[in-house]
């Protein structure tokens, strides 16, 4: 039996049972990363060693009956959240030998459930892109068809979930690296309120985007361990102390009269005809279960890609100030004086993209263009966000496709940084307005690559988009790649 | 987008690059601004007061003083000589 590629729900329920142990289980995860992962390149760094250390230790906290939901449940974890005593790259030179001396909050948590650590998910460099492609040291290939990209920035973990090299991943999404990739890979991703998860120990891309959650073969797997790293947290001032809900409560609840809202952009020209037409299928096997479906517009939609880039890319040119070479991070053998020593550490440390998006945010900051663009789109940031608030008015949640096209083949779009861009229109409102949205699985194109699409939620209503989530889990047929 | 704006912006990311890589630099770039150009169109202003607090920083934690990371974690990453960062001299 190939318990490695059940869900986290089964799992709990065999090793309470004893029907597997966590070293056999583990073992299972680690066989098919050494078998797979040489052409998927899911992870950067493998941590066979602490993963039996940590399963030893969760088969004790069973064997005494005290496991919670995730005990001894193999995870990988993004390369941008902090491991104590871990190498964490954030898939940059700038970082490649960084060993946090903390670990995140999140990783606390979850080491606080007893989970098994199997290792260190690829991105792209610094969480800057959708294809995984731009990592320094892992370009992940998508389960599915290996010369597609898995989608980015979470593609490692993505791709690590779909091709069952861990039970499920924790990812992070500034403008839809957890949904973008779950979506290429034929998994469910979920990205919770802006808030609702601390990101201390995330390494800083955009800080009034980030945010950390799950990427796992369901909606409800994304429930439990959502629930699991939520919640207040002193170490970050923008954590809500709103209690946490069990997520897991609406799942399994009947639909019957939840108004689901369609955005007409969102199925305009530019969205491929066969994703649109799984969303719109989806939507009405929404319907065919009671559901209503409304109508409604958001005409901003057209200016946030702009607005994103612009927004991203300023809180990015902040935030990578910190890299100096100095602390930590590369540090250039080539600089007689400070000046020299920072400059040169940072341009051999930093890869193409990540040097785009400096220009770029201190462009829109400068003396002379900051009203011109930062300005314009922090003004939008606020149209957007009521445009959102008008629709939650009279509507439950929102159905849209969450990527324009399936997974692209490594050689497309990447060495193009508008048509990349471009390609994020589905997801990157939603961190814009700082709301929950969910990508599951809808469909799959006549090539045999996954559909996603994305439900999209009131701020701190994770429990209903993944109660609809579920809803269209519990009568679709998922089909598994072949490796 | 021309290369002594590259060149400007360049500065103040403490980046350099070669003249090649300029070139290229501002070739892109200027197709990036192409797309953010598009922001200009729209005729209402950032209003702060109207803000609609995308951003909560009401829950920060009381001010109590804490235990700090030890001096070798925090020089762990780091170049240093004497519990201290090494940096090139700064002071003739």
């Amino acid at each position: 039996m190939d318990y490695t590629q059940f869900t986290i729900e089964k799992l709990r329920s065999m090793l309470d049972q004893k029907e597997i142990s966590v070293a056999e289980l583990t073992q299972g995860y680690l066989d098919r990363i050494t078998k797979y992962d040489g052409t998927l390149q899911s992870y950067i760094t493998v941590t066979p060693e602490r993963a039996m250390a940590d399963a030893a230790a969760a088969q004790k906290k069973i064997d005494s009956g005290n496991a919670g939901v995730l005990c001894g449940i193999p995870l990988a974890i993004k390369d941008n959240i902090c491991t104590d005593g871990i190498r964490t790259t954030c898939a940059s030179k700038m970082l490649e030998d960084f060993v946090p001396p903390y670990n995140a909050t999140v990783m606390e948590k979850l080491a606080a459930q007893d989970i098994v650590l199997l290792g260190k998910t690829s991105m792209d460099e610094f969480a800057m892109g959708g294809s995984t492609q731009t990592s320094a040291f892992a370009k992940t290939r998508n389960p599915y068809r290996t010369d597609c990209v898995p989608g980015g920035s979470s593609g490692g973990s993505a791709a690590s979930v779909a091709a069952s090299l861990a039970a499920a991943a924790i990812g992070s999404d500034t403008g839809g690296s957890i949904r973008q990739p779950a979506a290429f890979c034929g998994v469910t991703g979920l990205k919770p309120t802006y808030g609702r998860v601390s990101r201390y120990g995330l390494v800083a891309f955009a800080s009034s985007l980030d945010q950390i959650g799950p990427i796992a073969k369901n909606a409800k797997d994304c429930a439990w361990l959502l629930g699991a790293i939520a919640g207040y947290d002193p170490h970050d001032g923008t954590v809500s102390k709103r209690a946490v809900d069990d997520y897991t409560a609406k799942i399994g609840k009947d639909i019957k009269g939840l108004r689901i809202a369609l955005p007409k952009e969102f199925y305009a020209d530019g969205i491929d005809a066969e994703v649109r037409n799984a969303a719109m299928k989806a939507a009405e096997t929404y319907q065919a279960m009671g559901a209503e479906l409304v109508s409604c517009s958001m005409s901003s939609l057209k200016y946030a890609v702009a607005a994103y880039y612009l927004i991203a890319s300023a809180e990015a040119s902040s935030n990578l100030s910190r890299y100096d070479g100095i602390k930590y991070g590369h540090r250039s053998k080539i600089g007689d004086t400070f000046q020299e020593l920072i400059c040169n550490s940072r341009s051999e440390g930093f890869g193409d993209e990540v040097k785009r998006r400096i220009l770029l945010g201190n462009y829109a900051l400068s003396s002379g263009y900051y009203d011109a663009y930062y300005g314009k789109a922090l003004a939008l940031r606020q149209r957007i966000s009521a445009e959102y608030a008008h629709i939650f008015e009279s509507c439950d949640v929102i159905l849209t496709p969450t990527t324009p096209s399936v997974a692209y083949r490594v050689d497309e779009n990447i060495t193009d940084p508008v048509k990349m861009y471009q390609a994020d229109i589905c997801t990157v409102t939603v961190n814009i307005a700082s709301l929950p949205a969910i990508s599951t699985p809808c469909g799959y194109d006549a090539s045999g690559m996954p559909i996603g699409m994305s439900i999209v939620g009131k701020q701190f209503d994770e429990a209903t988009i993944l109660q609809v989530a579920d809803t269209y889990e519990q009568q679709f047929t998922p089909i598994a790649p072949t490796l | 987008m021309n290369l002594q704006m590259i060149a400007y912006l360049a500065e103040l990311g403490k980046l350099s690059f070669t003249p090649e890589e300029m070139k290229k630099m501002a070739a892109e770039m200027t197709s990036i601004i192409e797309i953010m150009d598009t922001v200009k169109e729209i005729d209402v202003t950032y209003d702060a007061l109207a803000d609609n607090k995308n951003v909560y920083l009401n829950d920060l934690r009381e001010d109590i003083n804490a235990d700090s990371f030890p001096t070798e974690k925090i020089l762990q990453n780091a170049v240093q000589d004497e519990n201290c960062f090494v940096v090139p001299k700064v002071v003739e």
